[in-house]
């Protein structure tokens, strides 16, 4: 009678590696412990990532690649986060996914794209780079846009200092504020986003990737938009706090749709008809 | 064609105790002067038959307010299943069918929910009709006729009942008394029909819910929101109370030493204050009238787009156990599509 087995059940992963990127930002490469534990993940999709006796919290996938290890690129914000930042490696947690959409890499395939992040929302972001660039020949031109409040906010830094000298790649990095006894080991710019959207050569046939904290959507549409880009070009990777993954706990509902199911990653042109999905002028 | 039987209600025992055969059976009893609730009854006289709407729905025997899901032991991650009995649910209205309809949509939808689904299977569902108060307006939003979500249907034809059958162990519930059910005579049918006309006569309350959703998101900043949302006491009592709320949280809850615990699935509320909040502490929806707002789209409009159904089914138990008086639904549905001055609409 109970044949079917709970969706909740977690898969073990074991933290391999803590890398510091900022303060109160590492990155946790968690090797999967059931080798076929978790199913191919694509750029832009979540996991929950479960504590023992402490919580679930979701997570993007900060890796191009996921085989039998992926990285999550975690800020200590709230209770589950905090106790990672207590964890050492080789401990253990759960994780299940991978959930969500992701991004439409099909899709992107011979197109020129402009990846813009804000903030951690680099993590998905990031995902999404790292595939493109594996499978470089298939895409367009690419833009990177990232942009943080401080400049010692700057994420990946040993990995920028790479992508600032490929030239199939342009990167922009903007930090508001010069922050810190030592300027960035990066080049990167005073202002916002979208100052650099503006800067950047942004033609009306690109696509667009978004992700940042939520209000910075209604400014970037603006620019790109500006910049003649149609609504079904921009896709934006909302946030949510899912608790369950899956189109069940109803905290991720947004207009008529689970955040987690049919996002997180949605087009411009379909969430205007969603209220409270975005502000949006 | 659809098989129909009536027995005498002089005979229900008979039919009580086939139901007991079967397993636990659980009926709306009386427990307090106004108040009805669905417990374990062991004999036809504890029913309360008059009950019209128990306090809660009976989607607390499928989906409990709390559950736990998996259990853990150092790194040894276990699901526990629930201690499932064959069980008879009598009495279910057709408001609390619809929604017990809404939430096997829910739960049964890829990935199924296991939990939900085991309980829901070892139990047989008995329906019975009923005729409306002044809160019912089940006729406005489709869910009046039983369609689906029983295996045997009763309705009320006086010195009889008429039982319409929807599943095999339905069937087999009505034949394990020999003698007890006789096929529906023509005089029996007529009554049948009478009724279900009656009833639909006897509403009180309701509109047309025919252009709900697009009034529904053309009202999205009506001032009403403004108004009933400062009313709004954010106490949740609203969503435990619904046919159709499942929101939940899952929660850890750890042994005090810290190396064994439970998940434990717990009901969750749309309104409080934090349900819409993420990490760093951004609100989607931070104050009650954007909470009270949302409930109201998700009840008339809401699963259009995930299921292709709305997800209020008239009960009108929100209405009786508001304690600031703001989801009276009809009344709400009224002013807005009667426009801004809350003026017009079709009042039945």
């Amino acid at each position: 009678m109970n044949a079917l087995k709970t969706p909740f059940f977690p898969v073990h992963g074991v933290i391999r590696s803590i890398i510091e990127l900022a303060a109160d930002n590492r990155l946790f490469e968690i090797q999967l412990q059931e080798p076929n534990g978790l199913p191919r993940c694509r750029p832009g999709q979540f996991v929950q990532l479960w504590i023992p006796g402490v919580g679930e919290a979701p997570i993007s996938v900060c890796s191009g690649k996921v085989g039998a290890s992926m990285e999550l690129c975690v800020r200590r914000a709230g209770r589950v986060t905090s106790a990672l930042f207590q964890m050492q490696e080789g401990d253990w947690l759960g994780l299940r996914g991978p959930y969500g959409n992701g991004f439409p890499v099909e899709l992107f395939e011979g197109k020129d794209l402009v990846l813009i992040a804000g903030g951690l929302g680099v993590a998905p972001i990031r995902s999404l780079w790292q595939y493109l660039l594996d499978y470089r020949q298939k895409f367009g031109r690419l833009i990177l846009v990232y942009g943080m409040r401080h400049s010692i906010d700057l994420l990946f830094r040993a990995e920028f200092q790479v992508l600032l000298r490929r030239r199939d790649l342009d990167v922009y990095i903007a930090a508001e504020d010069v922050v810190g006894p030592q300027l960035p080991t990066v080049s990167f710019q005073l202002g916002r986003v979208t100052d650099m959207i503006k800067l950047a050569q942004i033609t009306p046939g690109f696509q667009a990737a978004v992700c940042g904290p939520p209000v910075m959507y209604k400014y970037v549409v603006q620019e790109l938009r500006a910049k003649g880009m149609p609504d079904s070009n921009i896709w934006l990777s909302l946030e949510r706090h899912m608790k369950c993954g899956i189109g069940k706990c109803g905290h991720c509902y947004v207009g008529g749709q689970f955040t987690c199911r049919a996002g997180p990653v949605f087009r411009l042109n379909d969430l205007q008809f969603l209220p409270e999905a975005i502000e949006c002028a | 064609m659809e098989q129909c039987f009536t027995f005498e209600k002089e005979q229900f025992p008979l039919f009580f105790e086939a139901m007991s055969e079967h397993g636990t059976v659980l009926a709306p009893v009386r427990v307090s002067e106004q108040s009805f609730a669905f417990r374990p009854v062991s004999s036809a006289g504890e029913i309360a038959f008059e009950a019209l709407r128990t306090i809660l729905p009976p989607k607390k025997l499928f989906y409990p307010q709390r559950e736990t899901i998996l259990g853990y032991e150092g790194r040894t991650i276990e699901e526990r299943k629930p201690d499932v009995k064959p069980q008879v649910l009598f009495g279910v209205h057709p408001c609390d069918l619809a929604g017990l309809g809404v939430l096997d949509a829910i739960f049964s939808s890829d990935p199924a929910d296991s939990h939900y689904l085991a309980r829901r299977k070892a139990t047989i569902v008995v329906g019975l009709s009923c005729m409306p108060d002044r809160y019912c307006f089940c006729n406005s939003v489709g869910t009046d006729s039983p369609e689906k979500g029983y295996d045997v249907f009763l309705t009320d034809i006086g010195g009889s009942y008429f039982a319409r059958v929807n599943s095999p162990a339905g069937l087999q519930l009505l034949q394990s008394r020999p003698g007890l059910m006789q096929p529906a005579s023509g005089d029996a049918r007529q009554q049948y029909k009478d009724f279900w006309v009656n009833r639909d006569r006897a509403f009180q309350i309701g509109f047309k819910s025919g252009n709900l959703p697009a009034i529904v998101d053309m009202e999205w900043d009506n001032p009403i929101w403004e108004e009933l949302g400062q009313r709004c006491l954010s106490c949740g009592n609203c969503t435990p109370v619904c046919p159709t709320c499942y929101c939940f949280d899952i929660l850890d809850v750890a042994s005090l030493t810290g190396d064994s615990g439970e998940r434990v699935r717990e009901w969750d509320s749309c309104q409080f204050s934090g349900f819409a909040q993420v990490a760093g502490g951004f609100n989607f929806r931070p104050g009650p009238v954007d909470r009270l707002r949302f409930w109201y789209r998700h009840k008339l409009h809401g699963f259009e787009d995930a299921y292709g159904f709305p997800t209020c089914v008239g009960c009108g138990r929100c209405t009786v156990s508001c304690p600031a008086g703001i989801d009276d639904i009809v009344g709400v549905v009224l002013r807005l599509q009667g426009g801004q001055d809350g003026q017009g609409g079709e009042e039945r």
